[in-house]
């Protein structure tokens, strides 16, 4: 154990499990079958992006520098809040350009959304800089690698004794401006697949046109998305345990696991969202 | 060109607003002892420092912020519906969103510090009663604003989430950026200034926070005034960049090349703060220089 509570022979690759892949294959495949139960072609479409748009979250997540309270201290590098937090206030800030940008197109709407989640993060990875220099006066280094691989600043010789680095190296901060990028698009896949299915579904149900119904199909669109936003990113940050530095750090290479749980997550979560009308028939 | 106009004069306001719910928000965590460096706080008494600095960090900043606005964002859009004016609505709204942000100090303060009994960390009485009601204030402040700039991105700009959910989501990110960039500043530059300026906590310093003011004990108002100096601005620098830029570049912009205007301001955005941020790690490592020598540390 480190000081700062992870087990060191947690750090690098761990492979799912066979059996997971299995079950994970067989949840997805008995959601898909739902979907098409429900919601015939429309739905498939749907819980596919809505998949997509889950392990994209998920996969972004991995890339945000997350240093919690060590970083606080300049004991460790990263932004200094817990990774489901920032991911989500980076995937929900994309989320909300995205769904403004919505009436222009799936393309740009999407496009929009990874803007908007990599826009906070490259303010706040840069704001976060601004303090570790003038406010603390250190300067970045990575305790993961000896070299930063973008740049090539070598870290050992700018980290302080008895620390694990500190600041946020520029590695770091691209990372994060991806990370918000991928989290802000995915987010916005789960929001325009959702919405789509409302829209279709509401008018006939209600039996009004779809400008009448536009503010409850947007506000259950948004919820779910939100929701399911807060599922990923809490997923993938079980899978980091703890801190990461971004892309170089050894835990990124985790990833596949989050990937696959993921989409087994929003599968489950997303044949509820699209099944939401027919679930309230049979109560 | 009238309604761009009006949309860039809306655009600076919320900006503006999102500022001082930035500066507020940062403020208000570290009087609490919310934000990150919370667990040092709690560590303490554990290693034998009682201390008189209030925590209330049961959940993280963010998930509190976001429950404080959309409850703020959410009361006054109900007080809207029943035709209440929107400005008196947004006030009211926030004042009761504040009081369950006073339940939840109150309770937590109490659990937390009582669950360290066993460390000898008394419950001060008089800490809750003076501490509570200031980071009432700075949270009013926080949900206040950020409930304003919700509402002007609603009924001003068009965005077509309604007020709660925009509370929810701008409530988390007013937290992220909040607790990214004054933590730091308070849980090094505050709680640490017993260590060396200009080098990390090192591991072994854990829970070794300073106790004692230029008079008498230390306290979490102690705490607010240092934070409102640098982090607390900071913060609504951050919080306010976030707002202004995603407003600007959404207000202005999407009207040209069919809504790809706005992306690609974006994009030229996200690279102009890459150089800044590059500008200011070379600085540091030029200014600062290395601790040790590079044949030493690579050896």
């Amino acid at each position: 154990m480190t000081a700062l509570g992870a087990p060191k022979q947690t750090a690098g690759v761990q492979p799912p499990t066979g059996m997971g892949i299995v079950l994970s294959i067989v949840l997805i495949v008995i959601a898909l079958a739902l979907a098409y139960l429900l919601l015939q072609m429309a739905g498939l479409v749907a819980l596919i992006g809505i998949v997509i748009g889950g392990a994209l979250v998920a996969f972004g997540v991995h890339f945000v520098p997350v240093g919690g309270a060590p970083a606080a201290m300049g004991q460790s590098p990263g932004i200094t809040t817990g990774v489901a937090m920032l991911a989500a206030g980076a995937g929900l800030a994309g989320l909300f350009a995205g769904a403004w940008a919505a009436p222009l197109g799936l393309a740009i709407a999407v496009a929009s959304g990874a803007i908007g989640g990599g826009l906070l993060m490259a303010i706040t990875c840069t704001m976060v800089n601004i303090i570790y220099v003038f406010g603390m006066g250190i300067p970045a280094a990575s305790g993961k690698v000896a070299k930063d691989p973008i740049t090539g600043d070598t870290f050992p010789e700018y980290k302080s004794q008895g620390t694990e680095g500190h600041g946020l190296p520029f590695v770091s901060w691209v990372g994060g401006v991806i990370g918000g990028a991928l989290g802000g698009f995915g987010g916005t896949l789960i929001y325009l697949e959702l919405l789509g299915v409302y829209q279709a579904q509401l008018p006939v149900l209600l039996g009004a046109t779809v400008e009448q119904i536009a503010p409850v199909a947007i506000s259950l669109a948004g919820i779910f998305a939100v929701g399911m936003f807060l599922v990923n990113a809490v997923l993938a940050a079980y899978n980091i345990t703890g801190t990461i530095e971004g892309p170089h750090d050894p835990k990124f290479k985790r990833f596949p696991r989050a990937i696959i749980a993921s989409a087994v997550a929003s599968a489950v979560a997303g044949i509820v969202a699209l099944g939401l009308f027919q679930l309230l028939g049979v109560f | 060109m009238e309604e761009i106009v009006f949309g860039i004069g809306i655009t600076a306001l919320a900006g503006a607003l999102a500022t001082i719910a930035g500066a507020a928000e940062d403020t208000e965590s570290d009087i609490g002892s919310q934000g990150d460096p919370n667990s040092q706080v709690q560590l303490a008494p554990q290693m034998g420092y009682v201390h008189r600095i209030f925590n209330k960090a049961i959940a993280g900043e963010p998930p509190a912020y976001g429950l404080w606005v959309a409850l703020g964002a959410g009361l006054a859009w109900a007080f809207m519906a029943m035709q209440i004016n929107p400005i008196l609505a947004i006030v009211l709204g926030s004042a009761l969103a504040v009081f369950v942000q006073g339940v939840y100090a109150t309770t937590a303060y109490l659990g937390r510090t009582a669950s360290l009994s066993k460390f000898e960390q008394p419950v001060y009485v008089d800490i809750l009663k003076s501490m509570t009601t200031v980071t009432m204030a700075h949270a009013f402040v926080a949900i206040f604003a950020t409930v304003t700039v919700c509402h002007l991105m609603n009924s001003a700009l068009g965005h077509p989430f309604p007020l709660p959910l925009l509370g929810l989501v701008w409530g988390i990110a007013l937290g992220a950026a909040g607790s990214a960039t004054g933590n730091p500043f308070y849980g090094k530059e505050r709680q640490y200034q017993n260590q060396a300026f200009g080098a990390g906590v090192p591991i072994a310093a854990s829970g070794n926070i300073v106790r004692y003011a230029e008079a008498g004990q230390r306290n979490s108002i102690d705490n607010g005034f240092f934070s409102a100096k640098l982090g607390g601005p900071a913060s609504g620098i951050c919080f306010g960049l976030i707002v202004f830029f995603e407003l600007w570049r959404t207000v202005v912009f999407e009207p040209v090349a069919a809504g790809w205007g706005a992306i690609l301001v974006g994009v030229v955005v996200i690279l102009i703060f890459a150089i800044i941020d590059r500008y200011i790690e070379v600085w540091a490592r030029k200014t600062f220089g290395p601790y040790v020598a590079p044949e030493e540390a690579s050896s």
